[in-house]
């Protein structure tokens, strides 16, 4: 259990990295386009398809970091109407259903990548689209690894209170 | 045994779980009842998130993000008090416009109240306007600026309907406008109500509060004009507004440290993209197996044989997005609602640009709407009042801004005319 959570912690750590890496190159393409386009009325036709793939990148590594910081947006009306000591299991609940819907979600998107592979549609400079697109599977697996230690700890926690 | 599985995943969602896992849970059971293959679900998701106009959503949020850790919200409330307090209910009107700058620029995620909360609802007391309009101004202030330009839900409208954002970044210009001048009348009427004496004006003080803010009061100018004389496009924009604003508070106002803060705000501005485009993402495979299952068109066949007229079905349309709006945040609401509405609405002959302008018209109120407006409850923990309070002092308000919301439905013009000035 304690490699897991330090597999996680040390993900996290990845995942900003390379995302604040990502996000800087996207800054700084975007803007470098805008001069090229405005001064030397040229430009690259990839950097275009390459900032949307990077949009795909930077949003999911956001979308699984959001996890840790137990961020995603949903509607809680009915755990307000439970009583006070179950809501942390109604919680618990919760997370592990998003665990488990997030498993089967990452299996889909594996097949989603494979089919591509299959198809190897190029993007630009002879890189296949596929390489870009193996961010959903890999971000869907983080988020339900880290929902599943939510499970984990949060349980523990519940447990030891009794 | 369908049924039960709706009623199922219902259940979840008011639970708690994640947004992103419903839509997903229900797109998977959708796919696997149809002999859809589930990959099919991140063919729609890959194809919404790689398209064009996307790639301004994080660069805008980036920007919103440095201007809200920054003190942009303190000079921002200095210039527009020493410039508006001196008409009657100026200093009303200069918390809408000052909230409405700063909501076109960070999306309306319930920052305004905190970040500008603080500074003029302590001003509004003083000035001896009642607690209540207070309460209530700054709770409306806060979703005030949707309709401007930059605003994330303008663009995230655009991808999702496929319209031009150019085209409504500028239909939302007036519509906005009307929304600031109903209730800056109000003000007005409240301050002579109230014999609120105004706040002579000086002439120093408004000329240092200009200097002071004299590099961010440009932008929202260049992004509106480079976009509409077609100096740049919107992602272009997006990121000139970026390099902009990074260079300004770090640089000349040294309010961002490029190393100890930006990178911090990098991560938690693209917590927020992420949770949006992973909703957008498993929201258009589910929602695309629904257009292809002939939904939409069933439901209108229904509605058919109740509305005969563009007019009636708009009235609907208001009261359904009122009740979304206030029970759902409005990046998810736009997502889920709006594939589902817009053949719907092809159908009546409505004009996809004013659609968008409805859409986010309804939305904006429904973020103060009781009982469960999400804006509500931020000034209920702002301000440390008791939510029913809030309930109270957002009514008048609230009805103010219906009135808004009514005209801005049936005159279309409103919207359109700039739109088609500028086509020409």
């Amino acid at each position: 259990m304690r490699a897991i959570r330090q597999l996680n912690e040390w993900l996290a750590k990845v995942e900003s990295g390379f995302l604040v890496f990502l996000l800087f190159l996207m800054v700084f393409l975007a803007f470098s386009q805008v001069l090229l386009r405005n001064f030397l009325s040229s430009g690259f036709l990839w950097t275009d398809l390459f900032l949307r793939q990077l949009v795909l990148w930077v949003g999911f590594l956001g979308a699984s970091l959001a996890v840790r910081e137990r961020r995603h947006i949903s509607i809680d009306v009915l755990p307000q109407f439970l009583p006070a000591t179950y809501r942390p299991w109604a919680q618990v609940l919760v997370n592990l259903c998003a665990g488990l819907i997030s498993v089967f979600l990452t299996l889909a998107a594996w097949k989603f990548v494979q089919m591509e592979m299959e198809f190897t549609t190029i993007l630009f400079l002879d890189l296949p689209a596929w390489i870009f697109q193996t961010i959903l599977p890999f971000s869907f697996s983080v988020i339900s690894l880290r929902y599943f230690l939510h499970v984990f700890d949060d349980s523990i926690k519940l447990w030891k209170k009794q | 045994m369908s049924l039960l599985i709706v009623i199922g995943i219902i259940t979840l969602a008011l639970l708690g779980v994640p947004l992103y896992a419903i839509i997903g849970l229900a797109g998977l059971v959708a796919y696997h009842y149809a002999d859809l293959d589930s990959a099919g679900i991140f063919i729609e998701l890959y194809r919404v998130a790689s398209s064009p106009t996307l790639i301004a959503i994080p660069l805008f949020t980036l920007a919103g993000f440095i201007m809200a850790e920054s003190k942009t919200p303190q000079r921002l409330s200095r210039l527009s008090q020493c410039y508006l307090g001196g008409i009657h209910g100026g200093v009303p009107v200069a918390v809408m416009v000052a909230c409405a700058f700063f909501t076109a620029f960070t999306g309306a995620s319930g920052v305004t109240i905190i970040a500008l909360g603080g500074l003029f609802y302590p001003l509004l007391l003083k000035e001896k306007y009642s607690k209540d309009f207070s309460l209530g101004l700054m709770t409306s202030s806060g979703s005030l600026g949707l309709l401007f330009p930059p605003s994330l839900p303008l663009i995230l409208y655009a991808v999702i309907a496929q319209v031009s954002v150019n085209e409504l970044f500028i239909a939302g210009i007036v519509p906005g406008l009307l929304m600031i001048g109903i209730l800056g009348l109000y003000s007005m009427w409240m301050n002579v109500k109230l014999k609120i004496t105004r706040i002579p004006f000086d002439v120093t003080q408004a000329r240092s509060a200009l200097r002071e803010a004299a590099w961010e009061v440009p932008l929202p100018f260049i992004i509106v004009l480079g976009i509409y004389f077609g100096v740049f496009t919107v992602t272009e924009a997006a990121a000139v507004t970026v390099v902009y604003v990074l260079i300004i508070e770090s640089w000349i106002y040294k309010d961002i440290h490029p190393t100890r803060d930006l990178p911090k705000l990098m991560i938690n501005s693209m917590i927020l993209v992420g949770t949006i485009l992973i909703i957008l993402g498993t929201a258009m495979g589910f929602t695309s197996y629904l257009v292809d299952q002939q939904v939409p068109m069933q439901v209108l066949d229904f509605m058919k044989r109740y509305i005969d007229n563009q007019w009636t079905f708009l009235i609907v349309l208001n009261v359904l997005l009122l009740i979304v709006g206030c029970m759902m945040e409005i990046f998810s609401a736009l997502i889920v609602i709006v594939p589902l509405i817009v053949p719907i609405a092809k159908s009546f002959d409505v004009n996809m640009v004013h659609l968008g302008i409805i859409f986010l018209t309804n939305l904006e109120i429904g973020y103060s709407t009781p009982p469960v407006g999400i804006n509500l409850f931020i000034a209920s923990s702002r301000f440390s009042e008791p939510v029913l309070r809030l309930y109270r002092a957002a009514l008048p308000f609230l009805g103010l801004r219906l009135a808004g919301l009514l005209v801005i439905t049936y005159f279309p013009a409103l919207s359109l005319f700039l739109v088609d000035l500028f086509k020409r």
